[in-house]
């Protein structure tokens, strides 16, 4: 009979995959922080006021801008202009700003573009800002490429949004200023042209519009965008990963394909976690170097989520399938699993539902947030709610089954002793094995969350020595990324079906062993068909025994 | 040859132009800058844009003129920045003796007039607030983008400017490789090569300003992310508040504990040496080597907008947040005298070429407090030389106007108190009748609907 590569692998070709998966590791760890810059970088740009000279206030043709030709007048709203109205003044942010005597522009390598908007509110002891109060603005985002004259500016998307305004204040006297949160305002899924400029007015088109929101000084817009050099080192080591997991799921269905039996369900688990990470390693990022794909975004979200999920299912039906003694021993399939596996379903599904809702709706409108209204926060709470709680009682599941497995495993060891030696011994490399597996996996999800937790608590460059700067951030990202990849190849490669068969004939010298070997091996190989590896059939047997 | 003779000759010009003027506030005439803009300085021809006239060139120094020239638009952000400075300088000290008063720009007069020639409090906060102006303002206008020739990561590059076509585009492959976002960075040392330029750091009063200078900007330094694990911070035992020295290997970062102390952390008394804080062996303590003005927000944008992904900025202070830090730092301002080890540098005036200090050395001196008992100052502390004067009486030689017909509140036991504002000359209590805008109510943006109100007030002024 055949069993899986782990079980027949010798300990010192165990031990030199082991390293070299090891030092893979480090590399990606190293390579996110030496060579990556931080995952993201920051602008803030201050508006600029600008006079909306234009009779018509709706023309979406004329855009105002501090920079190049054509640029706005500027007022100060420090000294209050009597003659001006809300419709007069327009707030100008034109992105990116210019740095060393250069004018800079975005890159399609930078991916995305997300702005969060702060205003600077000063305190009149008669115009405080109400908690909670709504803004309403005015939002219209232009875009210019390179060689284009600079007043011609096109309307990339335009959205009358409300927002709440959260601001607080310590010292309430004149001129100082509100500490108000900020406001997120849009979310761009592809950085495809090379300068935006984005024109913010507040309208006033009824009397309670944007009246409670105090006397803005300034407004403040932060843009956020994946940095050049971050996506470059990501997309190599997509690009480096995806023809390894293609050349391995190719071995890898090639191994089960001559075996001449139908794939048992682990294997097909396998075959789909490989897939799914297939997926999440395409480098798909090429394509918006050429095109505009403002989905993006949300085609990233969908892909980790498929990795997720399966990942998550894998996990489950690992522990379930080294478990399955009292029930009845035929092919095992996927129904057995509908109870655990729903709540994977459950979870996954609300996530993409969110995701739809905000991301999905960004795809039209850039500006929009499921956050802004209280139906829309109560619905996308819920959503992410019912996550939790299905990844909670996913969580249960698993640890209820593993720790299974391990009451099964220590029970089955108790019999062992009545085993031959060699027999014994190769029973007790395939749950030392197993168990190592069982170990890498909490050691990935260990290190996964012990990584996160660190980069919360002191973000940024982690100095070790005067010479090296480690970026931490981005070689946690890598880290991870690599990390999961490395154990997707390890369990495909290692949980391969064997060409191996037993060795039957070393251990003739003792008649009893023989008779047991026989016994176990007309045993095992009633069910051939249908189980993986021998540890399973281990179990099976001494059960029926 | 040529060049080393004219180099020679020029240093001794300079040498005689300093010598020539003993004024003390040799570094701080660009705070004429301020009026500069008022009608009667400016020149008619640039209407609104502060360029290179008369009046602006009298006030500047010949490297401010050059740095000037060298970044376009920053003239107006620094005139900005000291009228802010002014401004704030005045609302802070409204309600004492010295009330931050300027005179009329006259040229080649002090802006804050001769106060500024003595080594007093008053003058280490004028240095800190115009230091810390121009730093805020030019940030601002960085910001804004109307200065162009912001840096983009200033750690990285050269001080000269690279104007080299190789420059340019190294500086593109920065940015497009990893951003750009230092506009903090930039005002800081922008106000170090600006403000600082006639400080050299020789006497005891030039130490003196740059130790204020530099104070007024370390309101508005990053707070430092990058602790090296070699770096000895300044550290603060929450509760009895002692100031001491710790290195950082032995610590445990702890995320901030409230908005005074965002980097705290656990310490472990018995790995520090003689510096001993506390009798129990694991203290809570704050890192105030990383505490500044500066606050913090963050955006989370990882999948489906989760905080797998986290970016965070710094938000630049209202200005006035920075006046209300350095006026703490006023009133725990430390006196400081000439350490002994500075005693022999006049010898070295002998020299043929002047000994010009290192750039960087500049800023490393370490000042003696007066009172042997009391702590060295911190960078953050703001120093002086010798006692205010009193500001009680007109005294024309330090251009002290005096409290004369200053408003007081007579029922304050502190400065502002009619008591020691008219430093026991009495006062004078008048009862008026002020027309005034009340009940206002403001509509976004510019339409203020007030009401007249005629209120009975009671004003009380020294004699």
């Amino acid at each position: 009979m055949t069993g899986t590569i782990i079980e027949n692998l010798s300990g010192r070709k165990l031990a030199v995959l082991v390293t070299f998966l090891l030092l893979c590791q480090i590399t990606c760890f190293l390579i996110g922080g030496l060579i990556a810059p931080t995952p993201a970088n920051t602008q803030n740009i201050l508006g600029t006021v600008c006079k909306d000279a234009n009779k018509v206030k709706n023309d979406t043709s004329k855009w105002y801008y501090n920079r190049g030709k054509g640029s706005c007048e500027i007022i100060d709203l420090d000294d209050m202009h009597h003659d001006l109205s809300e419709t007069d003044i327009v707030f100008a942010f034109q992105m990116p700003v210019p740095r060393q005597n250069q004018i800079l522009d975005f890159s399609r390598w930078q991916q995305n573009l997300i702005g969060v908007l702060q205003m600077d509110i000063r305190y009149h002891s008669q115009m405080e800002v109400r908690p909670r109060s709504e803004v309403t603005i005015d939002a219209r985002l232009a875009y210019r490429n390179k060689g284009d004259p600079e007043d011609s500016w096109q309307l990339y998307t335009q959205s009358i949004e409300k927002r709440h305004l959260d601001c607080e204040i310590e010292i309430k006297t004149e001129k100082y200023l509100y500490n108000c949160s900020a406001i997120p305002l849009f979310e761009l899924g592809s950085l495809f042209h090379d300068f935006y400029l984005l024109n913010v007015r507040l309208p006033v088109d009824t009397p309670e519009m944007n009246s409670n929101i105090g006397h803005i000084q300034d407004m403040w817009l932060t843009v956020i965008n994946q940095n050049g050099g971050f996506t470059k080192v990501w997309v190599s080591l997509k690009t480096a990963f995806f023809p390894c997991i293609i050349a391995i799921l190719a071995w890898f269905w090639r191994r089960i394909y001559i075996l001449e039996r139908k794939p048992v369900l682990l294997e097909r688990m396998l075959l789909s976690l490989g897939i799914a990470l297939c997926v999440l390693n395409m480098p798909l990022e090429y394509f918006t170097l050429h095109f505009d794909l403002p989905f993006m975004l949300l085609l990233g979200d969908i892909r980790q989520g498929i990795f997720y999920a399966m990942l998550f299912s894998f996990w489950l039906v690992f522990a379930g399938e080294h478990m399955l003694i009292q029930n009845n021993p035929t092919q095992s399939s996927l129904k057995q699993y509908w109870k655990h596996l729903s709540a994977v379903a459950i979870g996954c599904i609300s996530l993409f539902i969110f995701d739809m809702c905000e991301r999905g709706v960004q795809l039209r409108n850039p500006f929009y947030s499921i956050w802004v209204t209280d139906i829309g926060t109560n619905l996308a709470l819920t959503f992410i709610i019912l996550a939790g709680i299905s990844t909670g009682v996913y969580f249960l599941f698993l640890c209820y089954m593993i720790w299974q497995v391990f009451i099964n495993i220590s029970h089955k060891r108790q019999s062992l002793p009545t085993m031959c030696s060699v027999r014994r011994l190769h029973y007790e490399g395939i749950i030392y094995r197993f168990k190592f597996l069982m170990l890498a996996t909490l050691l990935c999800a260990a290190l996964t969350v012990i990584g996160f937790i660190l980069g919360q608590v002191a973000e940024g460059q982690w100095k070790w020595d005067e010479n090296i700067e480690l970026e931490y951030t981005s070689a946690f990202f890598t880290g991870v990324y690599g990390m999961w990849n490395i154990y997707i190849f390890a369990l495909l490669i290692l949980y391969a079906p064997s060409h191996k068969h037993w060795p039957v004939a070393e251990n003739t010298s003792d008649t009893q062993n023989l008779s047991e070997e026989i016994e176990f091996s007309r045993i095992s190989g009633e069910r051939t068909s249908s189980e993986i590896s021998s540890l399973t059939s281990f179990i099976r047997k001494t059960t029926i025994d | 040859m040529k060049c080393l003779w004219f180099l020679v000759l020029t240093v001794l010009c300079l040498r005689c132009e300093a010598a020539g003027k003993p004024r003390r506030g040799r570094g701080s005439m660009w705070w004429g800058i301020a009026k500069a803009g008022e009608p009667n300085n400016l020149s008619p021809l640039s209407p609104g844009i502060l360029s290179m006239d008369q009046a602006v060139h009298a006030t500047l120094r010949r490297k401010q003129r050059r740095l000037a020239r060298e970044n376009p638009g920053v003239l107006a952000a620094v005139a900005k920045g000291a009228n802010m400075a002014v401004a704030e300088c005045q609302h802070q000290f409204k309600h004492r003796r010295w009330n931050c008063s300027t005179r009329n720009f006259l040229r080649g007069k002090n802006l804050f007039g001769k106060i500024v020639d003595r080594g007093c409090r008053e003058t280490a906060f004028i240095y800190a607030i115009t230091s810390a102006g121009v730093t805020h303002a030019v940030s601002r206008a960085c910001a804004e983008g109307s200065i162009e020739s912001c840096t983009c990561d200033y750690s990285h590059v050269e001080r000269a400017p690279h104007r080299t076509r190789a420059a340019a585009a190294a500086n593109v492959r920065v940015w497009k490789w990893g951003g750009c976002s230092d506009n903090i960075g930039f005002g800081f040392h922008f106000s170090r090569e600006f403000v600082d330029t006639g400080e050299r750091g020789k006497t005891l009063r030039e130490k003196m300003n740059l130790h204020n200078n530099e104070a007024g900007r370390a309101v508005l330094s990053i707070p430092n992310n990058h602790i090296s694990l070699c770096t000895r911070l300044e550290a603060l035992v929450l509760g009895n508040r002692k100031i001491f020295t710790v290195s950082t290997p032995h610590v445990i970062y702890l995320p901030s504990l409230n908005d005074e102390c965002p980097y705290s952390m656990i310490y472990d008394v018995a790995t520090c040496g003689d510096d001993r804080p506390t009798s129990s062996r694991f203290v809570t303590i704050c890192l105030i080597h990383v505490q500044s003005e500066m606050r913090q927000e963050c955006k989370c944008h990882g999948m489906s907008g989760s905080c797998t992904v986290k970016t965070c900025w710094m938000r630049l202070p209202s200005f006035r947040s920075v006046g209300d830090a350095l006026k703490d730092r006023f009133d725990g301002a430390s006196r400081v005298m000439v350490p002994n080890t500075d005693l022999e540098a006049p010898a070295q005036r002998n020299d043929a070429v002047p000994h010009r200090v290192p750039r960087r050395d500049r800023y490393r001196f370490q000042l003696r407090p007066h009172n042997p008992d009391h702590k060295s100052p911190g960078t953050k502390d703001l120093v002086y030389l010798e006692s205010s004067p009193g500001f009680c009486e007109k005294n024309p030689r330090l251009g002290i106007p005096g409290t004369h017909g200053r408003a007081c509140n007579d029922t304050s036991i502190g400065v502002d108190g009619c008591d020691l504002m008219c430093c026991g000359r009495g006062y004078r209590t008048e009862t008026m009748f002020v027309v005034e805008r009340c009940n206002c109510t403001f509509h976004w943006c510019c339409e203020v609907k007030c009401k007249v109100c005629r209120t009975e007030k009671v004003v009380h002024t020294c004699l």
